[in-house]
């Protein structure tokens, strides 16, 4: 049965090169482009938590400047899967990578002598609910700023914060109270702060952890639209339960079950035709 | 600089120096925490013996002539029963009330959760000084009537007098402990109750009250704690001596006499007994601590081992 | 019988107004001949040896009393400011397991240990230890106004620093346990190191509850009688910085609450030191008022400040 699954295989890889291909899913936004890079490379990733396995023989490509979906039911690795990519479980109690490599640009995040505060930079992360910091909306984004350029010029981080907020589509909503609390803004902005407060620190690769899980369906459709726009420029890793979502805006999907990566592929290709019976089930909603 | 520079970076180093001066503060909290009981067993275990508690501290003045601790002992005992009784129904009753009957929102709940933080911070010594100048009225003769005869004041200092101002001083902690416990019982168990149609006071009486009494217990355990922990309320109120109201304060023929007169406790012998106090018997004031460090120590712990009950009912 | 729960409750809450009425009301002599100059005035010592013979008017200055009071808080505050912040981190974000349990049994050990046993080691260790080890074998010719002997202004600082220590520690560990797990997270993210996360999102997004448990520590401290008049020297004298910082710790202190035990036996009989002791009571309850509301409306106060909408009380 397991090696049905895309699995920790060499030659598993090799289908999976083949299946980094241009943006289908959303052609009529953005012209397709040559084959871009692989930002993340996951090559047979297994993750144990104590005895109980997590995640086992995820393989797969991330392109550069893309949106890439995890869907799958609750509790089938896609997060644990996420938090690999910056190193976010270190902290839990009998977590161990029990096999296989996640390459950041080439580099092995989880090799001897890895900065791991760095590569928390080059990989921004947002949470489910909304966490802004009990402190003013500048000060939420200028923290972590200040923290990584001691001594920086107050007018740098004044530029910072406001091109921060303006990637994220907040700019125009807090300009004239950006002393206020950010405890005091809405779900939806909230969230767009943690977003404008993890571009703040210059990622390469954004990752969401179910973003809109909180948020009311207006809130959700202005965070869709700026993570489309911020594809742009940034490699985009969200982490879904709702497939219209990763339909609306992924390039690529990966579905993952019971720890196990089943198909990983061009959105279109993965809803419209699935090669796994699996997939082709839980996106019709048969199960999750 | 590309993302693989980037992670082959070097850390920014300085965070393992406040790490390491957090771990030196808790050290040190640990090493002086523990040098002072070690100081008092080393210092007051040879004078523990059979005869230090049987026998009465000594009436004289002297250095070096301190005696032992019976008596000081049965006034701290004698001083928390009585103080647990004036403060039990007190505390229980109000921290009932606070939890279930009170709106919070109202300004009367405020003004009477302002009065009981702010009767929280009072020290104890105020509450000795209020005891003197309540106590000292005529009308509360009764209470400490021992050393007045004629005068136009009351004495103000007696056991009686002590365990009133010693549950008032306890109370506000007291009623804190109770109250969390009171509304950590489940409303299912309320619901349940109101569902057969008993009344409020019936199911509060039947299940909420049954519900929380090791919380309550808990609390009353640990507010003895502090009532064995006081000084400076029994050396306003309980007069500066060494001994009882009655020389043979042991017969019942005496009882009332001896709550109306004066008595030593642990904390008093053992400020008597410091190089600071009249005795100077440094040796037996490390032994009375010893003895009171245990003492409020085992209340301590079976306070603790009542909540741990509560808590497993709870889950 | 709810009528009766009531009256406990309006018994507890409004007891403290009886404290304050029967304790001003008898300060009210001691005020009405001296007004200000009660607490602007030096002199206690000898003032309180005069009113025993009966002929003679004293007025009190309790000026030295005051100083020696803020002076022995707000150096306890500060040491276990320092210390207590540490431990509270130590307990919640740093211990190992292991550790983390026997450590926090110590600190409710502490919290256990009355007042009366601190003075008796605090005369035991720290004073000779001052004096045999901090006191300059020349202080008698550098200070010549008053003895320089190891009961002193440090003495009691260290001794009150530990006994309110405890007090402090609990509420930072509880505010700090209350932070949610999603800042921690958030700082981690933004690659900030545990450290960093710790000092620049959770102490201060704690501060409230640091604060407020600052504040409650200091009320502690203000109150402390008995252990302060067993190691501060007992001489109402107020520190001064004429021979440098050092001299000033080394200097003996008498407190306002150590003042009312140390007078406060046989001498109640006498009603004008009864009266001034009353009115020494009378201003640790102000202390105490102030600081307990003080607390509340730090604890408010910085919740506004960061957004924090929900109402909250002080934990005690």
């Amino acid at each position: 049965m397991s090696d049905t699954f895309a699995s920790d295989s060499a030659e598993s890889l090799g289908i999976l090169e083949t299946l980094v291909r241009p943006a289908v899913s959303r052609a009529g936004e953005r012209e397709a482009e040559s084959t871009s890079a692989p930002m993340v490379t996951v090559n047979g990733l297994g993750v144990a938590y104590g005895s109980k396995t997590a995640l086992e023989g995820v393989s797969m490509l991330i392109p550069e400047r893309r949106i890439t979906a995890f869907i799958g039911p609750s509790g089938c690795g896609k997060s644990t899967a996420l938090r690999c990519f910056n190193r976010m479980n270190d902290g839990i109690s009998g977590f161990r990578i029990s096999g296989g490599t996640v390459l950041l640009d080439g580099q092995d995040v989880y090799a001897r002598g890895v900065n791991v505060t760095a590569l928390r930079r080059a990989v921004g992360m947002v949470f489910q609910q909304p966490n802004p910091f009990p402190m003013s909306i500048y000060d939420n984004i200028a923290l972590a700023v200040r923290e990584h350029e001691r001594g920086i010029s107050r007018s740098t981080l004044d530029g910072i914060v406001e091109q921060a907020l303006r990637q994220a589509n907040l700019w125009d909503e807090v300009r004239d109270c950006l002393t206020q609390s950010a405890l005091s803004l809405s779900g939806g902005q909230q969230q767009r702060l943690c977003i404008a407060r993890a571009l703040a620190v210059r990622p390469t690769v954004l990752m969401l952890d179910e973003p809109c899980a909180s948020l009311d369906p207006i809130s959700t459709g202005r965070i869709e639209e700026l993570l489309l726009e911020l594809s742009a420029d940034y490699t985009i890793v969200i982490v879904t339960h709702n497939l219209a979502q990763a339909q609306r805006i992924s390039d690529k999907v990966g579905f993952f079950l019971m720890g196990r990566l089943v198909e990983f592929g061009d959105a279109l290709q993965v809803f419209e035709a699935s090669a796994r019976p699996e997939t082709a089930e839980y996106v019709r909603g048969a199960f999750g | 600089m590309s993302v693989q520079e980037k992670l082959r970076s070097k850390p920014q180093w300085g965070s393992g120096f406040g790490q390491f001066a957090c771990w030196v503060a808790a050290a040190v909290v640990s090493a002086v925490c523990l040098s002072i009981i070690g100081y008092l067993v080393f210092q007051g275990w040879h004078s523990l013996s059979w005869k230090f508690f049987t026998t009465d501290p000594s009436e004289s003045m002297r250095e070096g002539a301190g005696g032992g601790v019976r008596v000081p002992i049965v006034g701290t005992a004698l001083l928390i029963v009585l103080a647990v009784l004036v403060m039990f129904p007190i505390a229980v009753g109000a921290a009932t009330y606070l939890s279930e009957y009170m709106d919070e929102s109202s300004w009367f709940t405020r003004v009477v959760r302002t009065g009981l933080e702010v009767l929280a911070s009072v020290p104890s010594v105020v509450f000795g000084m209020f005891g003197l100048a309540l106590f000292s009225m005529p009308i509360f003769t009764f209470l400490s009537s021992s050393g007045a005869e004629g005068a136009s004041q009351a004495f103000g200092r007696s056991f009686l007098v002590a365990a009133i101002v010693m549950g008032v001083h306890v109370l506000p902690f007291v009623i804190k402990v109770s109250e969390e416990s009171i509304r950590a019982v489940p409303v299912s168990y309320r619901r349940g109750a109101h569902a057969l149609g008993i009344t409020k006071w019936r199911s509060i009486r039947k299940v909420v009250l049954p519900a929380a009494a090791p919380g309550i217990v808990t609390a009353v355990i640990l507010g003895m704690g502090l009532i064995a922990g006081d000084t400076a309320i029994v050396w306003l109120l309980l007069g500066g001596t060494t001994t009882m109201g009655a020389s043979n304060w042991w017969a019942p023929s005496q009882f009332l006499q001896v709550l109306r007169g004066t008595g030593a406790t642990l904390t008093t012998y053992i400020f008597f007994n410091s190089p600071a106090g009249d005795g100077n018997s440094p040796q037996l004031a490390y032994a009375a601590a010893l003895v009171l460090v245990v003492l409020v120590l085992a209340l301590n712990v079976i306070a603790s081992i009542v909540g741990r009950r509560r808590k497993r009912q709870g889950s | 019988m709810p009528l009766l729960l009531a009256s406990a409750a309006i018994f507890s809450g409004l007891v403290v107004t009886l404290v304050v009425f029967f304790v001003a009301y008898n300060a009210v002599p001691t005020f009405r001949a001296e007004g200000l100059s009660f607490i602007t005035r030096g002199g206690w010592d000898t003032q309180i040896n005069n009113a025993f013979t009966p002929s003679k008017t004293v007025f009190f200055g309790a000026e030295p009393l005051l100083i020696g009071t803020l002076l022995s808080t707000v150096g306890a505050v500060l040491v276990s400011l320092v210390l207590g912040t540490g431990c509270a981190i130590f307990l919640s974000e740093l211990a190992p397991a292991a550790i983390r349990r026997p450590f926090e049994s110590l600190v409710q050990l502490l919290a256990g240990i009355p007042s009366v046993v601190f003075g008796l080691v605090g005369l035991s260790i720290v004073v000779p230890f001052i004096q045999n080890y901090v006191v300059p074998a020349n202080a008698a010719n550098v200070v010549p106004e008053i003895p320089i002997e190891g009961a002193s202004l440090l003495a009691a600082i260290t001794v009150l620093s530990f006994m309110i220590l405890p007090f402090f520690v609990t509420v930072a560990v509880d505010s700090l346990r209350a932070i949610p797990r999603s800042y921690v997270d958030g700082g981690l993210a933004l690659g900030m190191t545990k450290w960093r996360t710790i000092t620049r999102i959770q102490v201060p997004a704690a501060a409230p509850g640091l604060v407020a448990g600052l504040v409650l520590a200091a009320a502690r401290a203000t109150g402390e009688a008995i252990a302060v008049s067993m190691v501060a020297g007992a001489i109402a004298f107020s520190p001064n910085l004429n021979h440098g910082p050092l001299y000033m710790l080394l200097m003996p202190i008498r407190t306002i609450a150590s003042s009312i035990v140390e007078t406060g036996g046989d001498a109640m009989s006498i009603p004008s030191i009864a009266s001034a002791l009353f009115a020494l009571a009378t201003l640790l309850l102000l202390f105490s008022l102030i600081l307990s509301l003080g607390a509340r409306w730090a604890f408010a106060w910085f919740n506004k400040r960061m957004g924090v909408r929900q109402a909250g009380g002080v934990q005690t």
